[in-house]
């Protein structure tokens, strides 16, 4: 079989050569055989005469020859493609129409599809992915880990890793790097190898603290130290102390978690110089991620078992802190399952929309199609008359359909690799290395051409058969099928409403998710964000000790308030909404803690005037004072909720608790209302505040509210801070709402992705209108010629053609909004207080939708009552 | 032209490789050929002659390759490829095959049923 294909192909790619040997060997052959004759005693004219006539036809024997040779498939293909280019050609509005649908339809498509395949689909950039599992935690203690390296027998290497925040000195100051601690058999178990240097391997990681040093990745090589090809060897200080770089990882490796892109990875002894408190001999602290590589011919069912029975002997060894422990396993990249859930139900809820996009776009070609194959019934009457053969007219209007779907694939995959690349350098929405790099490989290259080519078959193959399967012998006489069809309703009409019926869905859920937004930017949070600027920084960097850190902390303040136009200023260990969040279970005083479970309850560390400063409302009792020190008794502030829920009584000051069921018992002093501590669309949830001067914490938020304009008083926090300590990394300064990002994350993705498709559902909507009605007019132009000169008004003309369009939208815009409605719990797990039962996105709705429907049909509907009926009588 | 017989369906193929494996043919050699080895009583219609030959040059059965004929002509001659001495010796077997068969079957006597 393949040698026929070459041989094809052969002939083909010497395709003049070919014709011209077939020519000379017939002329050959016709010499030959006409001397043959002669020789047998014919006259040499009547001889040449006969042997062309035994021959016969020249052409038809070539034709013949060519079938033989297997070009016969190519040379109608060539035909088709020949005849399409010319037809389109002559109808340029057409092709723009069909190629732009197509081209965002299948570019939204392959946007999605890549966005999946980086997620879900693709491997990790290490030596056989497919070999590698997270083992589920998501932390484990460091103690554990190592029993689990030393003791399977499964894993071929397991490694552990953890999420570090350094302060790297650079010639411009201090700044915040993000990295990963890993254990020394990180790169030998990933199997990677380094573009410059060496990796540290195992021996490099044995003692705490011996082994400082750094290996960086491609991008922080490119951009801290301008891929300095000696870097090698080199030092750098890393929060305030010498480390040797190592080497430089390759460029696309970014370590085994697909949103997380480190700088640098330490070896993880390294770990109580880094943190300050080693937790490495620690049995209660799971901090560590575990990963592995299976050894070859091992199942992860085997695996899991093995780990399981580990697990069995840690929790008998160490019931305190192992009780109940078990492992499983889970593909590597999103911290085992934990964010695989979340992100899978996105892809899928957004692979959907996109899905719906395309299917419009599908939706819309097909009634152009549709409409322009009625055109054409009467040259395709012509040519099933002379004799061409059904298939063979399918197969050109097939070839036509699939070339306008390539073009538009084409123009599709171009559009989404220039989204792509916005995507991937767009700067991360929250203050971490997060980066939604989608490279298109070959996988999405194949997902585009296959999406064009199940389009060109969806939207050609109907219009094509009903092409065809017309009687041409009516169709000459003039008496077409399509001159009655207006009055029956039409497959078109059922697309056309299903069309608009999804563009008001999108548009319906587009608003409801934009207006759900701008709610939650309003709603009362516990904090008042406009005008407040924050410095973050962590002593720890710097290696200040308890009592540095404290001092500075204080000195920090002092010279914020001296800065002109400051309002507020206090200082904390994190704000509400922020992505470092503490909590800890709580016990009221008259709670044992015998009989239940404590509640976990998030707490802040404040100093005096950080309720003030955040904008939160005290409701009863007083704030900090400094005077709340290590002398005083401990106190508290506490929310409503946690007054109501944790010390049952809405009057709560005066009222005692504590943490944990051993710690001491606080007081509280003051209650404040209620806000929003970890996402806009949480429950009320109790809260508690303690006191700075009683609880010093290294992790710092300096809050500055200002009456000068944000930047301006941003730029003045930078600058007391630089001379307070250059050397110390301060990251996140500028406006709160920078630190507020990740709460607003989901609600912003999803109104980003709606509002995305909600336009092109809007546009493949105006183009699908203005398709139906500028075809139904022009069908039509004799009629209403007749209608105005009968004396039709321009209104009755109106309605007679618009009438069944308008009845078409009505019906997709109701039931649109239907499902819109029928939507809202799903869209108000995302985004906070999105209802459809809002007269504003009611009224939103309805207007986008009069508006599309006008501009899709106001050409047509011109064109309708501008018939002059003079010219459109002779047109025929 | 009564001495001639009508080739069966299916066995102008065969015909062609048989005289294509007795030495290089150009087209017209190939009609000559069967005529020869047939003693006169086979004869193949021309305008079936290079259809067949290209649809077996295309299955990779003959090969054909250009050179210069008796009277300095240029000329394409065909020559039985590898597969094509196979599928010769497995089209003669089955001919064999058959032709015994029909022999026996019309030489049959109604003693013998």
């Amino acid at each position: 079989m393949p040698a026929r294909l070459v041989n094809t192909l052969k002939a083909l790619w010497r395709r003049d050569d070919w014709e011209r040997d077939l020519d000379d060997e017939l002329r050959l052959h016709v010499e030959q055989r006409a001397e043959h004759l002669v020789r047998t005693g014919m006259a040499p004219q009547e001889a040449r005469r006969r042997a062309r006539l035994e021959l016969g036809s020249r052409e038809t024997y070539r034709e013949q020859c060519r079938r033989s040779a297997g070009l016969r498939w190519f040379d109608e293909l060539r035909q088709d493609l020949r005849y399409t280019l010319r037809t389109l050609r002559k109808s340029p509005g057409f092709l723009a129409v069909a190629v732009l649908s197509l081209a965002l339809g299948i570019g939204a498509n392959t946007v999605v599809f890549s966005i999946v395949n980086t997620m879900l689909l693709r491997g990790l950039p290490v030596r056989s992915p497919g070999r590698i599992f997270f083992v589920q935690g998501p932390g484990h203690s460091f103690p554990n880990y190592r029993d689990l390296r030393d003791r399977n027998t499964t894993f071929s290497g397991m490694i552990g890793y953890r999420v570090a925040q350094l302060g790297i000195e650079t010639r411009d100051g201090p700044r915040r790097l993000w990295g990963y601690l890993a254990t020394g058999n990180y790169f030998d178990v990933l199997g990677v190898q380094p573009v410059v240097g060496r990796f540290f391997h195992a021996e490099d990681d044995l003692k705490p603290g011996a082994s400082p040093y750094a290996v960086l990745s491609y991008a922080a090589w490119q951009s801290r130290f301008a891929g300095d090809a000696a870097i090698a060897g080199k030092t750098v200080r890393i929060n305030a102390l010498p480390y040797t770089i190592l080497g430089v990882a390759p460029a696309g490796f970014y370590g085994t978690e697909l949103v997380y892109w480190p700088d640098v990875w330490i070896p993880m002894m390294m770990q109580p110089i880094i943190e300050g408190r080693s937790w490495l001999d620690n049995r209660y602290t799971f901090n560590t991620w575990v990963a592995g590589r299976l050894r070859d011919g091992v199942t992860p069912q085997q695996a899991t078992a093995n780990l399981n029975s580990i697990a069995q002997t840690l929790s008998h060894d160490f019931p305190a802190e192992n009780a109940g422990l078990k492992f499983g396993l889970a593909r590597p990249g999103l911290v085992g399952d934990m964010l695989r859930g979340t992100v899978q139900a996105f892809l899928a809820g957004i692979m959907m929309l996109a899905g719906l996009v395309l299917l419009a776009a599908c939706a819309n070609l097909a009634s152009l199609l549709a409409a322009r194959t009625m055109d054409r019934h009467f040259e395709i009457a012509i040519r099933l008359s002379i004799g061409a053969g059904r298939g063979r007219i399918l197969r050109q209007l097939l070839t036509e359909a699939l070339s306008i779907a390539m073009l538009g694939g084409a123009a599709g995959l171009g559009l989404a690799y220039g989204v792509l690349n916005l995507i991937g350098h767009a700067p991360p929405p929250i203050d971490f290395p997060v980066r939604f790099d989608c490279p298109p490989d070959l996988r999405v290259l194949l997902f585009a051409f296959a999406a064009s080519l199940v389009t060109g078959l969806i939207f050609g193959v109907a219009p094509a058969r009903r092409a065809v399967s017309t009687d041409p012998n009516g169709a000459l006489r003039g008496s077409t099928a399509g001159r009655n069809s207006h009055r029956r309703w039409a497959p078109r009409d059922f697309l056309l409403a299903a069309q608009v019926a999804l563009c008001c869905f999108l548009v319906t859920a587009c608003f409801v998710s934009v207006r759900g937004l701008s709610h939650a930017f309003e709603t009362p949070v516990g904090l008042a964000a406009r005008g407040l600027n924050v410095a973050a920084f962590d002593m720890e960097l710097a290696h200040y000790s308890r009592e540095e850190g404290a001092r500075f902390q204080r000195r920090a303040l002092d010279a914020v308030w001296q800065l002109p136009g400051v309002t507020a200023a206090a200082y904390g260990n994190s704000v509400p909404l922020w992505v470092d969040q503490s909590r800890s279970e709580v016990f009221s005083e008259q709670d044992t803690g015998r009989r239940n479970r404590g509640m976990a309850a998030i707490h802040y560390d404040a100093s005096p005037g950080y309720l003030a400063a955040m904008g939160t409302r005290l409701v009863a009792g007083r704030d900090f004072t400094w005077h709340d020190d290590r002398k005083a008794p401990l106190v508290g502030i506490v929310n409503q909720t946690f007054a109501r829920v944790i010390l049952k009584t809405p009057d709560a000051v005066g009222r005692r608790y504590r943490i944990g069921t051993g710690g001491p018992l606080m007081e509280v002093i003051g209650i404040v209302e209620d806000g929003k501590y970890e996402s806009l669309t949480e429950m009320p949830r109790p809260v508690f505040f303690r006191s700075v001067a009683q609880n010093y914490n290294n992790t710092t938020v300096l809050l500055m509210r200002s009456s000068l304009p944000e930047a301006e008083a941003a730029a003045q926090l930078r600058k007391v801070m630089a001379t307070l300590d250059p050397r110390l990394p301060v990251y996140a300064l500028g406006s709160i709402n920078q630190l507020l990002g990740l709460a607003y994350f989901p609600a912003r993705t999803a109104t980003a992705a709606l509002t995305a498709f909600g336009l092109l559902a809007v546009m493949l909507a105006v183009t699908g209108i203005y398709g139906l009605a500028a075809y139904t007019v022009s069908r039509r132009v004799r009629e209403i010629g007749v209608r105005v000169a009968v004396g039709a008004q321009p209104w009755q003309v109106l309605r007679s053609v618009m009438g069944r369009i308008g009845t078409l939208l009505l019906v997709g815009c109701c039931a649109g909004l239907a499902m819109g409605l029928a939507s809202t719990r799903l869209l108000a797990s995302i985004v906070y207080q999105a209802t459809p039962r809002d007269p504003m996105v009611l009224g939103a709705v309805a207007a986008t939708m009069a508006l599309v429907a006008l501009a899709a049909a106001w050409v047509p509907a011109r064109r309708a009552v501008s018939v002059d009926p003079i010219r459109s009588l002779r047109h025929e | 032209m009564s001495e001639t017989a009508a080739i069966l369906p299916g066995t102008l193929d065969l015909l062609i490789l048989k005289s294509a494996s007795l030495g290089p043919l150009h087209g017209y050699g190939v009609l000559l050929r069967i005529e020869q080895i047939s003693g006169g009583a086979l004869q193949i219609e021309q305008g079936a002659l290079y259809p067949a030959l290209y649809r077996l040059e295309h299955q990779g059965l003959i090969a054909g390759e250009w050179g210069t004929s008796d009277n300095n002509r240029r000329a394409k001659f065909y020559q039985l490829t590898t597969a094509g001495r196979k599928r010769l010796r497995e089209q003669t077997a089955g001919w064999e095959r058959l032709v015994t068969a029909m022999t026996a079957a019309l030489s049959a006597r109604r003693e013998e049923v």
